[in-house]
């Protein structure tokens, strides 16, 4: 065999692979946006009716006509926004610490940050549950901000920092020498000039913001406060064989944001997490 | 420039006067840490101590008459639920690992091959991948539930029933279970591991595989003798990674099994959440989370031991 006929063999063999993997990975979405179109009647016919006979928008129109189920949405996206915004405040100056001075202890310090982000949080949840009962931060946002807070700020320190690696810090020395003060510099000069990095670690922090269920689980009893991640599994404990078209559509509201949110910026993304991969 | 000399002298006048506190303040990077600290004192280091200090009590979610005892740390050890708990973390945590690495090496290898050759769809490929990892815990969950359930809606059994094949089992039978569990579980991490190896590949020198080809050596033996060697690093660090994110998941296994049938799938992080928040044990719940936490920081020392030395070289 030539080599030229090798490598034909190698391609056909590399898309059959790619196609199994892709099946694997497309099923399950595939199935959950057949189930969500079914009427009741069709999702009892299985797999025969992958393709609806009679496709329907209904369940789609019943979740997003709740006003409950909207204010899940809504709750989901407040929760993983503020804790994302506040995260990176908490982290940015930590990030400008360890980008731009030097001292002793730095890279221990740095990895015992990253440690905290190998603590499950139902491990700091166990006391803290407590805690926030007598502090009366049970049932609150805040009190759920606060934590998801704390939970990613590892995470976004060593982002925040790589995005400020990246910047020339001839415009910082620029700044202090027209007599601009350090936080000054920081705030006008580096945060601006790290906006993409900012944006990228921002998102990101939100989707997994988006995926937490053990924090708001815990912490809040009162319907009107769930976020969407919990009030689903909260509905798929009541619902039943003839709502399955109904849970089906739910979950895919519920992962659709995130997906969407994934696809807008995955290079972004991306090349954040190889950029945290390749350098530890 | 007039402004900017003007702003020199004041900055020189104001070095005569010496540094206000500010200046001196934003001047020791400890200041700008204090934040994170902060937050990972409160939410983190206090409740670890305290962890630590209920797992000698008798505490209970309900009721405030705590004293300090040995007793519920021997009742926990003593418990025989433990050991089986503890095996089928290893097993769920040891399946998903191995699923998940030789899955995303295999995409990663795939996806690199496949941009050599200039083949099409090799983004769209890690891109659904991608996708998976961005699926919220719960509802991977409770769509692998709407894939392996026994109901009529039940994806993978009505194919069987279709090509008449007997239906499987899939969450109802314990030893099935693990299995289903396992495999949503790969199917939402191994992103994650395709990620780090892709990166790893496009680190490895092109030369090396040029070389080998001169010699006459097959796909295999490249794979064999340049990418596993060379990729050993990164397997390792991936390993403890996926490890400690396998240890801690409890979203997808509560919506998707519930730790059932019976405790065939019930893993140290739900058990933990089992025993404070529906057996109201703080102090068993507290010894159980000292024992994740002992776990985790063994494996995140193995972890830190294998990174490269980088201050050296700055």
């Amino acid at each position: 065999m030539t080599l030229e006929a090798r490598e034909k063999w190698g391609d056909a063999l590399t898309y059959l692979t790619a196609i199994l993997i892709a099946a694997f990975f497309l099923t399950p979405l595939a199935w959950l946006l057949s189930l969500s179109l079914r009427t009741r009647q069709e999702v009892f016919l299985g797999a025969s009716r992958f393709i609806p006979k009679r496709p329907t928008l209904d369940n789609f129109a019943q979740i997003l006509s709740d006003p409950t189920f909207l204010l899940y949405l809504w709750n989901g996206l407040k929760l993983s926004a503020l804790g994302g915004l506040g995260c990176l405040l908490v982290a940015a100056p930590a990030a400008y610490a360890f980008s731009r001075f030097w001292f002793s202890g730095k890279s221990a310090l740095m990895m015992t940050i990253l440690a905290f982000q190998m603590i499950s949080p139902l491990v700091i949840l166990v006391p803290l549950y407590r805690y926030m009962s007598a502090l009366g931060l049970l049932n609150s946002h805040f009190g759920v901000t606060m934590v998801y807070i704390a939970v990613s700020v590892p995470m976004c320190t060593w982002l925040v920092k790589s995005a400020i690696d990246n910047i020339p810090k001839s415009l910082e020395e620029a700044a202090a020498i027209d007599g601009c003060s350090r936080f000054g510099t920081f705030w006008r000069i580096t945060l601006p000039l790290a906006a993409p990095g900012l944006a990228s670690a921002f998102i990101l922090i939100v989707i997994l913001n988006w995926s937490q269920f053990l924090i708001p689980f815990l912490l809040l009893n009162k319907d009107a406060q769930l976020p969407i991640s919990v009030a689903i599994f909260n509905f798929s404990g009541t619902s039943n064989a003839s709502t399955t078209q109904v849970l089906a559509a739910a979950c895919l509201v519920a992962v659709v944001p995130a997906i969407v949110a994934f696809l807008l910026l995955q290079r972004m993304i991306v090349g954040a997490l190889t950029a945290g991969a390749v350098k530890g | 420039m007039p402004t900017t000399t003007a702003a020199a002298i004041g900055a020189a006048q104001r070095r005569v006067a010496g540094p206000s506190l500010a200046r001196r303040l934003e001047a020791n990077p400890f200041t700008w840490l204090v934040p994170v600290a902060v937050m990972l004192g409160v939410f983190y280091l206090y409740p670890i101590l305290d962890v630590f200090r209920l797992g000698l009590t008798n505490a209970s979610l309900v009721g405030n008459d705590e004293r300090y005892t040995l007793v519920t740390l021997r009742a926990m050890f003593e418990n025989p639920a433990l050991l089986d708990i503890l095996k089928t973390t290893f097993v769920f945590t040891f399946a998903s690992v191995i699923g998940q690495q030789v899955l995303g090496l295999a995409i990663a290898l795939i996806v690199m091959r496949g941009e050599r050759r200039k083949l099409k769809g090799m983004v769209a490929l890690r891109t659904l991948v991608l996708i998976a990892w961005v699926i919220p815990g719960i509802a991977n969950g409770l769509i692998w539930q709407m894939l392996f359930s026994e109901a009529p809606f039940g994806a993978i059994n009505s194919v069987l029933r279709m090509i008449h094949i007997p239906p499987v089992a899939w969450l109802s039978d314990p030893n099935i279970a693990m299995l289903s569990a396992v495999i949503s579980n790969v199917w939402r991490g191994t992103a994650f591991s395709m990620i780090v190896f892709y990166a790893a590949l496009k680190a490895i020198d092109p030369t090396l595989y040029e070389a080998a080809s001169v010699d006459g050596a097959s796909g295999s033996q490249k794979l064999r003798f340049i990418t596993l060697p060379q990729l050993r690093a990164a397997i390792l660090v991936n390993s403890i990674l996926v490890t400690i994110q396998t240890l801690n998941t409890f979203d997808a296994i509560i919506s998707l099994t519930g730790g059932g049938p019976g405790r065939a799938t019930e893993v140290l992080s739900l058990f933990t959440f089992n025993t404070v928040f529906r057996n109201y044990d703080l102090a068993g719940g507290s010894v159980l989370s000292v024992l994740m936490l002992v776990i985790s920081l063994v494996l995140a020392l193995g972890y830190a031991s294998l990174l490269p030395r980088r201050e050296a070289s700055e």
